[in-house]
């Protein structure tokens, strides 16, 4: 598990959770377009493809319809020779014709030919060669060849053998007529006598190579496509590379093409390029084919690349905004908690975060809420607890000065009624139950100066009673602040720490002076004496925490300042200045409270 | 946060152009020979010069394979030097990629070719071998030397072995006379006495004549003449048909043309060295096209030549080098 959530952190090591969700959708979304782009392309490459396919296939069906509509030509001008009656006599074995007589024959089968010539450009000479040794050509007057023998061309040789069918040649140079050498296509026949079975001579039409060449070299296949012929037996009839061909510069595919069927196509690709071959057979035996290079038929390839990479990276710009947009709402609810976390973090307790769907996020809002109100809670008791604590740990001590002073207290009152003294004890014990009336209104912690300064009276009026000419003091309370409240039993503390400390040690008579006044909005009171003083040493000591002896010591220094600071808040409290020799002055300062 | 946001961001871009490249580049690229430009100067454009007709339609088909687009240049006539520098200097202006050139002999030569090579263009040398300085420019020509060796083999097949042969060229000067010569002598060395002697006609048919009269009437009865050039071959077999063949004298010449093709159908003529001139037009273009695309190219390519005899003239390999080309009516 530990593994797994490592694995992840690394598949997306990105902090916020937004930009991990938006990355894991740009990749999907980024490999699918990949694919989608890659896709549509092949197919529409494919297509373009099979396209071509076909039009090269009609072209190559347009080549043959032509080059096949020029052998029908030939094949009629054949047959019209065939069915010439002048041609049949002429060059028939049986008839007769004296030497005089054929010149006529000659010239009429000549005009038929050349007439026929005239018609077409395309026809380079038509001529019949009889078994008995005559000839006629388009031409009045012809020569043959010497040094060529008729019987021993290749085009009269397969005419005899087919007996009576056409022949198509491959293109050769026809040298038959004196100085004559032309390139030319040749269809020869055999032709028989009226009976249909004796052969008498062999009949040859030379179509121009030309032709052909022009029709094979004009085929537009693109810049480097082109047209070739082979013959069943996969002689080469017509190619543009014949040359090279045949000085092994080049190569063709030749055996496939002659196993080939009609109408099919296939696909070579090697050092040349990727091409296509289409192949149609002619009724003569050829094998025309075109060869299309495909790079050059896909002129369209750069246009459908960008074309297709355009809207790719369209359809990609849409979908990662979509994608931003999305990851964006899917992880504000979590974005808000965070924030309200924050503020908890801060301190905040009071913050309740909005809950919208209820659903993983919701209940974690939910949740999240619930703990924050109980933490509120719980820091609310944990104050109030404190607090009723302390209180009462404070009463505790306020108790706790009463019986140690009682003691003395009662302990002088007995020693003044041994002694006698009547009026004194009177007057002591008098003090003393006032002084106790003061502590016993226990249930409220502030009162009037003027009761706390009553107090303080009775209390110094009966320490002075036991300390007789050693204590002296003066009170001194502005009449301004006598209705003001102050916090019960503040002064005394101090009162007491300067008779015990400062006097009762002394060599002179003690001097203990109580101001109170108003300053500046609040009640100032100053205890102030005229005892041993402290050194900073001691002085630090009184105001270090001292709880573990409380009894003895009475209130500390520092409980006093706790409490007013408790009551009044921490602008008030107590300070001391103290000077070896020289004495003490506390200063205590309070609110004016009405 | 803005900086995650902008992260993030950046990662796409770059992934998204990176894939962009690579399919760019790879998947659905292109192949495209274009832009690239080769120029051919030949020694001659007349139509009626059947062999620089055929070198410029072999250039052609080489361009055609390519899907490249080639210009020809060159002067009227095979020895108007300053019409072919004229057109080579007209090529550097339009700096083509690569210049395939059949240089004319002349003494102006060697400078415009430092210049070619100067403006940063490939260069190819067909047909004639130039004498400049290194490095030395990729070659493409017949093989004379090899053409000679072949008319001599040929000689001592049709005289059994036992020839005596008389060679006639048209000039001492001519660098192609030579290496023919040189050729046919080192084929005919091995066999004893067979070297009658050399001639030569400057070029004229009457020269041609009257020698081959004089050696076929002299005392020394020789079996063949190997003639090196067309004017000597038709002198040659002027002179043997008048002699009326009284002892069989065989012919073996280089070249071809309708007259020496008749030669050969009549019989007079018993062999002749072709060359292949489509061969070099194409092989000079192909291997520019080699070189601009950086593939290895030999420094020297050499096209070999082919016995044409009575027999073998009109088998389709052989009509095409006979009769290069298609004429329309």
């Amino acid at each position: 598990m530990v593994k797994l959530r490592e694995s992840q952190f690394a598949l997306f090591p990105l902090k916020s959770i937004r930009s991990s969700i938006s990355l894991a959708f740009s990749c999907l979304i980024l490999a699918s377009i990949a694919a989608t782009t890659l896709f549509s392309y092949q197919l529409s490459v494919e297509a373009v493809q099979r396209n071509s396919q076909g039009y090269i296939e009609e072209i190559i069906k347009q080549v043959n319809t032509n080059i096949q509509s020029y052998v029908d030509y030939m094949e009629n001008i054949s047959l019209l020779a065939m069915t010439n009656k002048d041609v049949k006599y002429y060059i028939s074995d049986s008839s007769f014709i004296s030497q005089e007589e054929r010149r006529p024959y000659e010239k009429r089968i000549s005009d038929l030919f050349q007439a026929i010539l005239y018609t077409r450009k395309d026809i380079a000479s038509i001529m019949v060669f009889g078994y008995n040794g005559r000839y006629v050509t388009d031409r009045r007057i012809t020569s043959l060849n010497p040094n060529t023998k008729v019987e021993q061309q290749a085009w009269y040789k397969n005419a005899q053998s087919e007996g009576g069918k056409s022949v198509l040649s491959a293109p050769h140079v026809q040298n038959i007529i004196q100085n004559e050498y032309r390139w030319v296509v040749s269809l020869s026949r055999e032709l028989k006598s009226t009976d249909g079975i004796t052969a008498e001579g062999v009949f040859l039409v030379d179509l121009n190579l030309s032709v052909i060449n022009d029709i094979c070299s004009h085929i537009n296949l693109g810049k480097r496509g082109y047209v070739f012929i082979v013959d069943p037996k996969g002689n080469i009839v017509y190619h543009p590379d014949q040359q090279l061909i045949y000085s092994n510069l080049r190569t063709e595919r030749i055996p496939d093409v002659v196993h080939a069927k009609s109408g099919s196509t296939f696909i070579a690709n090697d050092s040349d390029g990727k091409r296509i071959y289409s192949v149609q057979d002619a009724n003569f035996g050829w094998k025309i084919v075109g060869v299309a290079y495909t790079d050059e038929l896909l002129t369209d390839k750069t246009t459908i690349r960008n074309t297709i990479l355009v809207y790719a990276l369209c359809g990609l710009a849409v979908t990662l905004i979509l994608s931003l947009l999305l990851s964006h709402r899917l992880t504000r609810p979590i974005k808000e908690l965070q924030a309200d976390m924050r503020q908890v973090e801060k301190g905040n307790f009071d913050i309740q975060t909005q809950i919208g769907q209820m659903n993983e996020i919701g209940q974690l809002g939910r949740t999240f809420n619930m703990m924050v109100s109980r933490i509120k809670n719980l820091m609310q008791e944990i104050i109030q607890t404190q607090e009723h604590k302390r209180k009462s740990e404070l009463q505790l001590l306020q108790a706790q000065i009463n019986p140690h002073f009682l003691y003395n207290t009662l302990d002088s009152i007995v020693w003044m009624a041994e002694q006698k003294r009547h009026e004194e004890v009177v007057l002591m014990t008098s003090a003393l139950s006032k002084l106790f009336r003061a502590s016993i209104t226990k249930d409220q912690e502030l009162i009037p100066i003027r009761v706390e300064i009553e107090h303080i009276t009775n209390y110094l009026l009966i320490q002075k009673m036991r300390y007789h000419e050693q204590l002296d003091y003066i009170i001194d309370i502005s009449d301004g602040i006598l209705s003001y409240k102050t916090l019960k039993i503040l002064l005394q503390p101090f009162v007491e720490n300067a008779i015990y400390h400062g006097i009762r040690n002394g060599p002179e008579v003690g001097m203990v002076i109580i101001r109170g006044r108003e300053d500046n909005g609040r009640v100032v009171f100053e205890v102030e004496d005229n005892g041993l003083g402290m050194s900073p040493e001691q002085l630090a000591r009184i105001w270090a925490v001292d709880e573990e002896s409380p009894i003895g010591k009475g209130i500390g220094i520092h409980n006093v300042n706790e409490r007013i600071r408790l009551h009044f808040g921490h602008d008030y409290g107590v300070t001391i200045r103290s000077e070896m020799e020289a004495g003490t002055n506390v200063t205590i300062t309070i609110p004016k409270l009405a | 946060m803005r900086t995650h946001r902008f992260t993030v961001v950046l990662i796409l871009v770059l992934l998204v152009a990176v894939i962009y490249a690579v399919v760019y580049s790879k998947v659905l690229s292109v192949a495209s020979n274009q832009g690239q430009t080769v120029t051919v100067v030949l020694k001659s454009l007349n139509v009626r010069s059947d062999f620089w007709q055929t070198v410029s339609a072999g250039a052609q088909v080489a361009a055609r394979q390519a899907g490249v687009k080639i210009d020809l240049a060159g002067p009227l006539q095979e020895t108007d030097a300053g019409a072919q520098i004229q057109a080579l200097e007209e090529a550097i202006v339009r700096k083509p990629q690569a210049i395939v050139v059949a240089p004319i002999n002349d003494v102006r030569m060697p400078g415009i070719i430092r210049r070619i090579r100067s403006a940063g263009i490939r260069l190819i040398i067909i047909d004639t071998p130039l004498d400049i300085e290194e490095p030395k420019p990729l070659f493409v020509g017949n093989n004379h030397v090899e053409a000679g060796r072949l008319a001599g083999k040929t000689v001592a097949q049709l005289t059994d072995n036992r020839p005596v042969a008389a060679i006639i060229g048209d000039s001492e000067h001519s660098v192609i006379t030579s290496e023919r010569k040189k050729g046919v002598e080192e084929s005919l060395i091995p066999y004893l006495n067979s070297m009658y002697g050399t001639y030569y006609c400057d070029d004229s048919e009457d020269r041609a004549y009257q020698i081959a009269r004089f050696i076929l009437h002299g005392k020394h009865p020789i079996n063949a003449f190997v003639t090196l050039n067309e004017a000597a071959t038709l002198g040659v077999a002027k002179a043997i048909k008048d002699s009326g063949n009284v002892k069989p004298v065989r012919l073996i010449g280089f070249d071809s043309s309708v007259y020496e093709i008749q030669l050969l159908e009549d019989g007079v003529l018993n062999a002749t060295i072709v060359q292949k001139p489509f061969n070099m037009g194409y092989l000079g273009v192909k291997l520019a096209l080699d070189l601009l695309d950086g593939k290895p190219a030999p420094s020297d390519t050499f096209i070999d030549s082919t016995v044409i005899t009575r027999s073998n003239m009109y088998t389709p390999e052989n009509q095409k080098l006979l009769f290069p080309f298609i004429q329309t009516n």
